[in-house]
């Protein structure tokens, strides 16, 4: 037994191995550890963004050891943890996915409601890591009935193409009657208020509706337990708190509910109890009443989410007003040590001194800190002070700008590297917005906010230049351009990076399209704000004509050393020779990035860069955006997350907020 | 259970015989008279189902095409004055000898000849399976295989199928915004002149999606049971009345005396 299994201050008696009379979920000293590298982690995370970083690496990493876990009949389960500590694996072994899908050694006890597990229950770990599933385990289809389960992607955890089919769906493949069946989807769509939802086609539902329309697929079969996989990872606020009701009907109900989530505010009135897990072990469980009495502090040094949103969205509120320009240094110092309680100094020590020249050291600090913390994802966030101090100065040298006294936090003044004018953004006949007037400078990190369908995403694609804007103008430079210009000036890391990255190699990847092999020869001008050129930065656009009769076509070769630069200065150098499909997401998402620093683009993007993340590598992304927009580039997040939002960005546009409330002071 | 609106459209199944029998009359090469009359019956429940814009571009265009096809006969038969003269030679001979406005009309005959017949001959399939798949939701075509005990191994590959079409026509979109953004393979014939290397940047993320978007489809659909033994059952009741056999057989005769020489 390792020691980490007994809880530290458990509010439920941990279960006897195997005979747990009152427990609808037995697990008992139980290890698990995936077969397959990609069924694992990869899967834990598929489409989002970012995925653990660090499980890739070691497929075989133990996904669980020696875990203990009962909940009881009608409890409201939270399991919590980093990304990878195995709490996913946990709800797996619920719904019957392991052994039945994701093979690999399993030993111990688990029991759902009364079925299985009595196969290797003596506990001695030895012995039963050597035969593994000496039972047969329990068919996945006799838990059905009994296990409802809820994913994290909205897009792919439904079958059908439209809800109602979608709702019918397990009662079809148990085998009821057709009248039964309508019968049931009536009912149930009456008890979640989801009858508008019927007959849809489910492609064209918002990711909170369809979210909402996979719980309540989850119950048609009246299971007694439900399972959700990180829920809300892609949703909005006010998805969040449909989501927050229909689990408080299932709790009103008595569904056994276990939930496994990086956001933990959503719905903390309803968990009874917290169970916590590092490493692939429990380390503790605490009751709603001691939960909330550990703190926000306790809460971060685990790396966990903020119970409490509060004090950031009145953050978000104060920063929603804020007009461009530079952001109140003073404050955010302020708030950053605040929302890192931790020493920052020490590290501060190992950082050149480059580093904190035009900023205020409390953040370079920070930011140093929360690489640190967050560079090696699995382990605990006070972590082990890795190299990325050594590291460090390759990435200031690079990212951060030489000349950054005239560059960084342009005054308001300066001219905006993107403004709109009396835009309206929509699709021809479907969708019509009008935005208001905005700016955005070099060195801002602009949060975009608002709840699903505010015109968010249609918004970015007309600033990227992916469409054209129904009227008004986009100002470029301060001069209006075709949206084929915006293009070229705007980068967007799609929510799924996945359809971002074309070459066989991660430095390939940053060489495509700019090499002569390619007959987009890039001009030169697009390479000007690849950091280590001197003028980077500075009034690019005015600089262009002179910049590119300075600066001929690049050699092939410079062009390499260049790329090899970036991808040190994003840490990513040791896999300039890996796939980059086989990159973690993270990864994946830097890399994404990288590309969009060796076009030069200056205008970066990002849709939802946080969804599913811990608060370490929620922090982590906070970090590179700084390092982004202290280069120079505008930054513009597109965002649900409070937490990222109210901590790094030093604006907020609020989409929902009436055109007075977003309207931007030029 | 709604009466006027299952009466006014067949059964799944029906639809699927009609786009077999539309299947024999292209196989058969049933001549223009017979051919006319099936399309005609094809129409008749595309309107019943309501799907009036649909049907009426449908039958203008046969119409049109079958109006094309006759005039282009008769130029044809006039200007070569060949009994079986719409045919390649005479037209040859036409442009060697006269080369005048009729070898002109004669030409532009058979050039019109060539395509309408042969758009035409697809059109009484085209008809039919646009018929079947905009009147269907896949709950009744999932039912209906069901119901003719078509294997499980083939109603969930289908399944599937219609399940991923959309999720292909998203990826490819995303895609080429990534393509544009990075300023590979962009603008309006970066696709023409540079195919295969364009096709590889297109076919590796969306295989690359396809593959995280099937496991995850997997285990949806393991949880929720679609992996059970034992009969599956269909929400959507479907059910043979007089009217599907009725219209079935209606549609029957004409082809069977035009594929026997009668018609």
């Amino acid at each position: 037994m390792s020691a980490s299994s007994s809880s530290i201050t458990s509010a439920v008696p941990s279960q006897p191995f195997g005979t747990s009379a009152d427990s609808i979920i037995a697990i008992a000293d139980t290890s698990f550890r995936y077969a397959h590298d990609d069924a694992g982690v990869a899967a834990v995370n598929p489409t989002v963004a970012n995925p653990v970083s660090g499980n890739v690496a070691s497929p075989t990493d133990r996904a669980l050891t020696h875990v203990d876990l009962a909940v009881r009949p009608g409890e409201t389960v939270m399991l919590c943890g980093q990304s990878g500590c195995g709490k996913t694996t946990i709800t797996r072994l619920i719904n019957g996915l392991i052994p039945n899908f994701f093979h690999g050694p399993l030993t111990g006890t688990q029991v759902v409601c009364g079925l299985g597990g009595d196969g290797d229950t003596s506990g001695d770990a030895t012995a039963g890591a050597r035969d593994a599933n000496v039972a047969a385990p329990v068919p996945i289809e006799s838990l059905v009935p009994l296990v409802g389960s809820v994913f994290q992607n909205p897009k792919t955890q439904y079958f059908n193409a439209d809800t109602t089919s979608e709702l019918a769906f397990p009662c079809e493949n148990v085998g009821m009657p057709s009248a039964a069946i309508r019968e049931r989807v009536d009912e149930t769509a009456q008890r979640f208020g989801i009858r508008h939802l019927l007959g849809r086609s489910v492609f064209k539902l918002s990711g909170g509706e369809k979210q909402r329309l996979a719980v309540a697929s989850a119950t048609m079969l009246r299971p007694r337990i439900i399972v959700m996989d990180e829920p809300t990872s892609n949703l909005d606020a006010a998805a969040m708190r449909d989501l927050h009701d229909m689990v408080a009907e299932l709790k009103r109900a008595g569904v056994t509910v276990v939930i496994a989530e990086h956001r933990l505010a959503w719905c903390a009135d309803l968990i009874d109890r917290y169970v916590r897990f590092e490493n692939g072990a429990v380390a503790g469980e605490y009751t709603a009443a001691e939960f909330a009495e550990l703190g926000a502090e306790q809460l971060e040094l685990w790396g966990l989410r903020a119970l409490d949103l509060a004090p950031y969205r009145a953050a978000l509120r104060a920063k929603v007003g804020v007009t461009g320009g530079a952001p109140d240094v003073a404050e955010m110092a302020g708030r950053m040590s605040a929302g890192c309680p931790r020493s920052a100094r020490g590290l501060n020590d190992g950082l050149p001194s480059e580093r904190g020249t035009s900023q205020p050291s409390v953040i370079a600090a920070v930011n140093a800190e929360t690489e640190t913390a967050s560079d090696m994802p699995v382990t605990s966030p006070i972590g082990p002070v890795i190299d990325s101090a050594s590291r460090h100065p390759s990435a200031a040298s690079v990212l951060a700008n030489p000349s950054v006294q005239q560059t960084e936090h342009q005054s308001p003044n300066g001219a905006a590297i993107i403004a709109t004018h009396d835009l309206v953004v929509g699709y021809r006949r479907a969708f019509r917005r009008e935005v208001a007037d905005l700016a955005l400078y070099g060195g801002d990190i602009i949060g975009l906010m608002g709840r699903n369908g505010a015109g968010k995403s249609t918004l970015v694609r007309t600033l990227c230049g992916l469409q054209k804007p129904l009227a008004g103008r986009v100002l470029l430079h301060g001069r209006s351009v075709r949206p084929a210009a915006l293009t070229r000036a705007g980068f967007l890391v799609m929510q799924d990076v996945n359809y971002q990255l074309f070459a066989d190699s991660a430095r390939e990847e940053l060489l495509l399209g700019l090499g002569d092999a390619d007959d987009v020869i890039r001009r030169p001008i697009d390479l000007a704000a690849v950091p280590d050129t001197e003028t980077a930065g500075s009034g690019i656009a005015g600089a262009q004509s002179a910049e590119a009769a300075r600066m001929p076509y690049l050699h092939p070769a410079t062009l390499g050393e260049q790329a090899d630069r970036v991808l040190d200065a994003l840490d990513l150098l040791p896999f300039a020779d890996r796939h980059p499909m086989s990159l973690s997401g993270g990864q994946k998402q830097r890399l994404a990035i990288a590309s969009a620093i060796m076009c030069g683009k200056e205008l970066i993007v990002l849709d939802e860069p946080t969804s599913g993340l811990d608060r370490a590598h929620m922090m982590q992304v906070g970090a590179l955006l700084r390092r982004l927009a202290d280069d120079g580039k505008a930054v513009l997040v597109v965002t649900h997350d409070e937490e990222l939002a109210a901590l790094w960005c030093d604006r907020i546009i609020d989409m929902d907020g009436s055109p007075s409330l977003t309207k931007e002071t030029i | 259970m709604p009466v006027t609106a299952a009466s006014r459209r067949l059964d799944p199944r029906a639809k699927l015989y009609l786009l077999l029998l539309a299947n024999l009359l292209l196989f058969f090469h049933v001549d223009t008279r017979g051919e006319a009359i099936m399309v005609a019956l094809f129409l008749l429940p595309l309107f019943a189902a309501g799907r009036w814009k649909n049907g009426l571009r449908l039958a203008v265009l046969y119409f049109a095409l079958l109006g094309l096809g006759l005039w282009s006969d008769a130029v044809t038969l006039d200007g070569a004055g060949g009994g079986s003269g719409g045919s390649l030679i005479g037209m040859m001979d036409g442009g060697a000898n006269d080369g005048g406005a009729a070898t002109f009309a004669v030409t532009a005959g058979h050039v019109a000849g060539l395509l309408s017949v042969g758009i035409r001959m697809m059109m009484p399939c085209l008809i039919t399976g646009a018929y079947a798949f905009t009147t269907t939701s896949i709950s009744e075509f999932v039912c209906a295989m069901r119901r003719m005990h078509v294997p499980e191994a083939i109603v969930i590959p289908c399944m599937v199928v219609i399940r991923f079409f959309p999720t292909i026509v998203h990826d490819y979109r995303q895609i080429r915004n990534a393509m544009a953004l990075r300023g590979i393979a962009a603008g309006r014939f970066a696709l023409v002149r540079h195919p295969v290397q364009s096709l590889e940047f297109i076919l590796v993320p969306l295989l690359m999606n396809a593959t995280i978007v099937s496991r995850d489809l997997s285990v949806a659909a393991l949880t929720k049971g679609l992996g059970i033994a034992g009969e599956h059952t269909c929400m959507t009741v479907i059910r043979m009345s007089w009217f599907d056999w009725a219209f079935m057989a209606v549609c029957t005769v004409p082809l069977a005396l035009a594929i026997g020489g009668v018609l």
